[in-house]
């Protein structure tokens, strides 16, 4: 049984629809990426599953069983908006939101201490949040979210307003966390994240689902459209193969659209005959581009 | 319930970790401290010495000198005058005699000089005090009460009657007043409230009703602040996804009522402090304060009525600081509130002389205003029982109500931002939300 299951939840705010018939489950040690534009129904889902507000239809299953106050306890939340006390003390704070979730006081100081030598930050046990970086106050908000060792985290933008360095460090924590088991709720605007992280996505737009499924399932659905061309001289003559769409001439040779795959074969015979090639590669659409083909085609309307 | 203490300890915690609110404690003790020794404090600057020395001319000749001796006379008679008059003696002219005098004013010999006139109708010459002070009434007050008691001696000593009939006129006359009640069935003569009694009652009443108006304007607005506060930094979503909402608004509601009450303790234990020094002694005698006298039964409807108050406010400054999403918008969303606190604590004070109008007893039953007038009748007057009942049900009903309404308004309220709601809005996102 799923720790995470959401069947076909619809939330209305008077005449407007939020969120329009959603269906997803998340398995132990997966990380699930909730993707869409901007006010496409991301946080109302969310709040959802924190049982924060209550779906018109459907419902959510938490291991099978339908939520309660007692699954506060399971849940970690790491909001969009980020929010701790700012006068407060990281370690007052923090063991007192462990303890709110049910921790001991000796457990909640031990997590964090933990969490902070995770984060090689050990000394901003005795700070104020308001003295902190916003990127190390990033840090203790995710520390937060997660102090109470909960089963099912919800990621809101966890990466956002974080340095290169620090993505990676917080990458390899959740990455951690998906490997200890716990089932992870992830939602980002930096496709590369997701395709990184995510075995399974769900891209939301305007309320409704657009697409749903494994990433490897998706990525099939699109063709492949783009040839990279590397050679040694000038190719002449690509656009007129019958079935490019266009050429692009980059630094390092070409980037060529194609009407489908067997065009392929086609460019690089053509380009054989005049160079010495150095890389030929027919490219899978990244999720980037598959995120702005079907949510931001319309968006422009 | 465990996760509630955590929130009321976490609530303490801050409060009392944080320097404004320790400031404010130390800072409001010790213009206590000052206030109430001020009287000893003054009576070490004026340690009696302190008498003003009036000059005047004395002729033997003339008339009108006359009135500046019998003056002299009537102060000196008194046990503890302030003021002094001292004679000097006639130099012949008007501007010799000016002279002299002023040059006394500047030698710090006298503060002022009375210059007499020609003869009035009043039987007094005319007179002008002259000094260097502006609108010297505290010289010329004194004076004149004298001239007054001086002439109605000699009046009275003309028309003959003898001492012990002028002291029988001026002695004091006295009327013990009891409280008692109409509808009590004793038939005691001495059941009541005496004077003495209805003194410490009234000082309770007044003293609970100060306590409670206190209590709710200001831990009310720390409620407020506080929970706007936490839904402005944000930090509201992580609190509401880890404790319900009910038990956090419940859990700062006593927390910030033990903070007041700590505070308040505070405040006495300062006051008792002080007032139990050796040199405020004779202060706390002259009040003639017995606290023995305190009717048990008033003590507790005092805590009963102070708790409820206390509760109704509180619950609705919660929900008021969960609709607002900024701090800078709170004023004026807590102002209708305010209001109410405001208004039930002027009925009752500016009723303490007439506890048993038409407008005490209407109020007493309305429930934002009944802690603050229920108490007073239940202080100053013996209201029925059923009247009381009534009232303290009125009031717990409300309360359920308020608590209600306001958890509701809470749960959704801290997940409102941007512009302050509509009441249309809140009623269509409550419908969203469980409690």
């Amino acid at each position: 049984m799923n720790p995470l299951k959401v069947e076909g939840i619809v939330k209305q705010y008077g005449d407007k629809t939020a969120v329009n018939g959603i269906s997803f489950e998340v398995s132990e040690g997966e990380i699930y990426g909730l993707l869409g534009a901007n006010g496409a129904g991301k946080t109302t889902t969310m709040r959802m599953v924190l049982g924060l507000i209550y779906p018109d239809e459907g419902q959510i299953l938490y291991n099978g069983k339908a939520y309660s106050n007692n699954e506060l306890r399971n849940l970690g939340y790491l909001p969009e908006e980020r929010g701790l006390y700012p006068k407060v003390r990281v370690s007052d704070q923090l063991i007192y939101l462990g303890q709110l979730r049910g921790m001991s006081k000796k457990d909640a100081d031990k997590n964090l201490k933990k969490w902070l030598d995770r984060f090689e930050v050990p000394e901003y046990y005795n700070k104020k949040v308001e003295e902190l970086s916003k990127g190390n106050q990033q840090k203790i908000q995710f520390i937060a979210s997660i102090i109470h060792s909960p089963k099912i985290v919800i990621l809101d933008e966890a990466f956002s307003g974080l340095d290169p360095v620090n993505v990676e460090l917080l990458k390899s924590t959740v990455k951690e966390l998906r490997d200890t088991g716990t089932s992870i709720l992830f939602s980002t605007h930096r496709m590369e994240h997701v395709e990184e992280l995510c075995r399974n996505i769900t891209i939301l737009h305007r309320s409704n689902v657009v697409l749903k499924g494994s990433l490897k399932d998706i990525k099939k659905q699109f063709p492949k459209e783009r040839v990279i061309l590397n050679t040694e001289n000038e190719i002449t003559g690509l656009n007129q193969i019958v079935g490019v769409t266009n050429v692009v001439r980059h630094e390092y040779g070409y980037e060529v659209g194609i009407a489908n795959e067997a065009v392929g074969g086609d460019i690089l015979r053509h380009a054989m005959g005049q160079s010495t090639i150095t890389r030929f590669e027919i490219k899978e659409p990244t999720l980037n581009e598959i995120f702005i083909k079907t949510v931001g085609g319309d968006s422009h309307e | 319930m465990n996760s509630f203490w955590t929130v009321v300890g976490f609530t303490l915690k801050n409060k009392f970790r944080a320097k404004a609110f320790l400031i404010t404690t130390l800072i409001i003790a010790i213009i206590m401290t000052i206030g109430i020794n001020l009287p000893y404090i003054f009576s070490q600057f004026n340690s009696g010495d302190k008498v003003s020395q009036i000059g005047y001319i004395h002729s033997k000749s003339a008339e009108d000198s006359a009135t500046g001796d019998q003056l002299k006379a009537y102060f000196e008679a008194q046990e503890k005058s302030d003021i002094k008059l001292v004679p000097y003696e006639d130099k012949g002219s008007v501007s010799e005699n000016e002279k002299q005098l002023k040059q006394a004013i500047a030698d710090k010999d006298i503060v002022g000089y009375l210059q007499f006139g020609k003869m009035s109708e009043n039987g007094f010459p005319e007179m002008t005090y002259k000094s260097e002070k502006l609108m010297a009434y505290e010289s010329t007050s004194p004076i004149q009460s004298a001239l007054q008691i001086i002439r109605q001696g000699t009046i009275l000593h003309d028309a003959g009657l003898t001492a012990e009939q002028l002291a029988l006129l001026n002695a004091p006359i006295e009327i013990a007043t009891m409280q008692i009640s109409a509808t009590d069935g004793t038939t005691n003569v001495d059941d009541g409230k005496s004077l003495e009694q209805q003194a410490v009652n009234m000082g309770l009443v007044y003293l609970i009703v100060v306590l409670l108006f206190m209590a709710i304007m200001i831990t009310g607005q720390l409620i407020a602040s506080e929970i706007t506060a936490e839904k402005s930094s944000r930090v509201m979503e992580l609190l509401i996804t880890s404790v319900s909402p009910l038990k956090q608004m419940f859990g700062k509601i006593v927390g910030m009522f033990l903070v007041g009450l700590i505070q308040v303790s505070v405040y006495v234990l300062v006051l008792i402090i002080n007032v139990s020094l050796p040199h405020n002694n004779k202060l706390l005698e002259q009040f003639n304060i017995d606290l023995t006298k305190i009717d048990p039964k008033l003590l507790i409807f005092a805590v009963l009525f102070y708790l409820t108050g206390y509760l109704l406010f509180a619950t609705l400054f919660a929900a008021v600081g969960s609709i607002v999403s900024r701090t800078e918008d709170l004023g004026q969303a807590v102002l209708p509130i305010t209001m109410l606190s405001l208004a039930g604590f002027y009925i009752s004070i500016f009723s303490i002389t007439s506890p048993d109008s038409m407008l005490v007893k209407v109020s007493s039953f309305i429930p934002f205003f009944s802690p603050f007038v229920m108490l007073l009748r239940l202080g100053l007057t013996d209201p029925p029982v059923w009247e009381i009942c009534t009232s303290i049900g009125i009031l717990f009903v409300t309360i359920y109500v308020a608590v209600w309404i306001s958890a509701k308004i809470y749960r959704t309220g801290v997940l409102m931002y941007g512009k302050r709601p509509t009441f249309k809005e809140i009623r269509k996102a409550m419908k969203a939300y469980k409690i």
